[in-house]
């Protein structure tokens, strides 16, 4: 009998050389005319996200004294990564600092984009779907901003900027 | 399973980047979407998910060849290591898998059929309504959704091939899918020799639904022609499927087999060869810490890159020193000993009569000694800088404090806090795992002397209660504990 996805939550994969098959995508959809890579991939993480949370979903709600430990359990829970979470609230940012990011590892020449684009996709969907459409206060929603640095980009490691919102319903 | 299958299958899962296996899956199929955006055509997207698959493993198979150069060289051997390369893709150990050979007339080599009970790719797909790539568009003679793994698979085994200078090729066709409804995900693994392989690739080129997109151009093919290096002149008499034969057999076997590999690739006699050593057998000592270490690099170079980082050099370092330091303290001499006679025996014939005569003179504690100066050197050269070190790791450890190069933050102080056990538990493991290894001449005399040879290798060889079993489940543990590091 085959595994069913709950299975795969307790497996761990070797991302190698699916890492280096994002890039060949992103060549792949450029050469045929795509020209919102970064839309593509983040809807890519969006997607990934609807399906995950069916099963696991590390918290029930996330508001602004939890959104650091949320964040680092999903990146260590799915992407077996470490990260720095800094949150600055005068201008509503969320910043993600993640030295081994499972999607940059190498700069490509040929292609413009970070393959962490997919997980900014990700990471804003799993929290706002987490909070769905509570209209409590205190919760908060993401939004991706920008890949501020990457390895796929020639820096030392990938920082991801969100912006919050307070109060729930998209 | 062989030892050293074993050992690879932990070393390539442990050192990959990670991420959980339903992560990996639904990432694999929001690839498959994209493509099926551009295409819509869903065999079109299957034969361009394939072409993108063997394109991401070359590219890693080029950035780690090394590690591809102690694999076997025929299409043959190759398959019977699909365990290796299924966890080299997918870092997912295989768990049901078997083969079915197909005799080929006026072939050297037979085609392959391959049943894998689990595939990661189809588990529950079409159960989510993101699961928008529609498997029933496909006609029964298509491949199935983990034709991009299949991709993968067929690259690393022709890198393979391509780097031992075989001139075979595979070519892995997904036969049943179980997305599709079949029963098992079957592959069919079809052996080319090499003119039949660049006619196969010919055609491929003018297949009519490729070029409907526009794909990468597929980089041609060489075969490389000379032997460079000291692992390319070793990896025929290295690899690892001849490390399982020798590993299985006694002392005798061993000592003809080395002779016939120092006759074949250095041209000479043993007894000339070890002659360069003669009056110098405490440099050749020394020689074999160094290379065993060098070694052990040349596996993807993971010593130079965890050395790369300053903590694990030290780490490893204080563990080096500790470990010549307390070497004695855990293993008896008497068994040193035993190693030491061992050795002696092993040279008696290859070696010229005064040279063992000489290696007699040394004690067992000399032979340790003389490995681990080779060894410190070779660690050195790639990166532990032993002068820095202090007397021991606490001290150490009091140092940074006083520094303040452990950070303040709290979350930093937990990461450490985190850490430490695991390390002092990794490096408790690896001792209390040389100490058993080190036991293997006692087990195998006082097995010997009491119920005769066959109790002797079974007390060593035995999965459940032997020696093998045992150190197994040590190099286990020490490879989670390593992984959890890492995360």
């Amino acid at each position: 009998m085959n595994y069913n996805r709950s299975d795969l939550l307790l497996a761990d994969a070797t991302m190698n050389q699916l890492r280096n098959a994002i890039y060949h995508l992103a060549r792949f959809l450029n050469r045929n005319g795509v020209d919102n890579l970064k839309e593509r991939l983040r809807q890519m993480g969006r997607n990934i996200s609807k399906t995950y949370m069916k099963y696991w979903i590390p918290v029930d709600n996330v508001n602004l004294n939890n959104i650091r430990e949320v964040i680092v359990t999903i990146y260590k829970n799915i992407l077996k990564s470490s990260v720095s979470v800094e949150l600055n609230e005068v201008e509503q940012l969320i910043i993600v600092n993640d030295s081994n990011c499972p999607l940059c590892k190498y700069q490509y020449n040929d292609v413009e984009v970070a393959g962490c684009e997919i997980i900014l996709g990700m990471i804003s969907e799993f929290i706002n779907m987490i909070n769905g459409n509570s209209r409590e206060k205190s919760v908060l929603l993401l939004e991706p901003i920008r890949v501020q640095e990457s390895k796929a980009l020639g820096n030392n490691s990938c920082v991801q900027i969100f912006n919050y919102k307070l109060g729930g319903t998209r | 399973m062989g030892a050293v299958k074993w050992l690879m299958k932990k070393i390539t899962k442990v050192f990959g980047t990670n991420t959980s296996s339903l992560f990996y899956s639904l990432l694999y199929r929001e690839m498959l979407k994209e493509i099926n955006a551009i295409t819509h055509d869903e065999e079109l997207s299957l034969l361009v998910m394939r072409e993108i698959g063997k394109k991401s493993a070359t590219e890693s198979c080029e950035r780690h060849s090394s590690i591809f150069k102690f694999m076997p060289g025929t299409p043959e051997k190759v398959l019977d290591y699909f365990e290796i390369l299924w966890v080299v893709v997918f870092g997912k150990e295989l768990e049901d898998l078997s083969y079915e050979k197909i005799p080929k007339e006026n072939s050297q080599y037979n085609d392959y059929i391959l049943k894998i009970q689990n595939c990661p790719i189809c588990a529950s797909y079409g159960t989510a309504p993101e699961d928008t790539f529609d498997v029933s568009k496909l006609s029964p003679e298509s491949e199935g959704m983990a034709c991009g793994l299949c991709g993968m698979l067929q690259s690393v085994a022709n890198f393979i091939l391509r780097i031992k200078q075989n001139e075979y090729r595979i070519r892995m066709i997904e036969q049943k899918c179980m997305a599709k409804g079949d029963e098992c995900l079957q592959l069919l693994c079809k052996v080319y020799d090499y003119t039949e392989w660049q006619e196969f690739k010919a055609t491929q080129k003018k297949e009519q639904l490729l070029s409907k997109v526009y794909l990468e151009e597929e980089d041609e093919e060489f075969l490389p022609k000379s032997k460079l290096d000291l692992v390319d002149k070793l990896q025929d008499a290295f690899s690892l499927d001849k490390l399982e034969e020798i590993i299985d057999e006694p002392l005798e076997s061993i000592k003809s087999r080395v002779a016939d590999i120092i006759r074949d690739k250095l041209g000479m006699e043993p007894e000339h060869f070890f002659d360069y050593f003669r009056n110098y057998e405490d440099d050749m000592m020394r020689i074999i810490g160094f290379l065993f270490i060098h070694l052990l690099n040349e596996y993807g170079s993971l010593v130079e890159k965890l050395l790369e980082n300053d903590t694990i050099a030290k780490a490893i370092g204080y563990l080096f020193k500790q470990l010549k330091e307390m070497i004695l303290l855990f293993i008896p001499l008497d068994v040193v000993n035993d190693y030491h006679t061992l050795l002696i025996n092993f040279l008696d014939g290859l070696a010229p009569s005064e040279m063992v005569e000489n290696i007699k003179e040394f004690s067992g504690k000399d032979d340790l000694n003389y490995l681990f100066e080779g060894a410190r050197m070779a660690l050195e050269d790639l990166g532990i800088d032993f002068s820095e070190l202090k007397e021991n790791v606490w001290e150490e450890l009091k140092k940074e404090r006083e520094d303040g190069l452990i950070s303040a933050d709290p979350s930093m102080i937990d990461k450490t806090q985190e850490r430490v056990p695991k390390i002092i538990q990794i490096i408790q493991e690896l001792v209390m795992l040389l100490t058993e290894i080190l036991t293997l001449p006692i087990r195998v005399a006082i097995s010997e002397g009491h119920y005769g040879v066959k109790t002797a290798v079974n007390s060593v060889v035995s999965e459940e209660e032997g020696l093998a079993g045992s150190i197994r489940n040590r190099f286990d543990k020490i490879f989670d504990q390593i992984q959890e590091l890492r995360q």
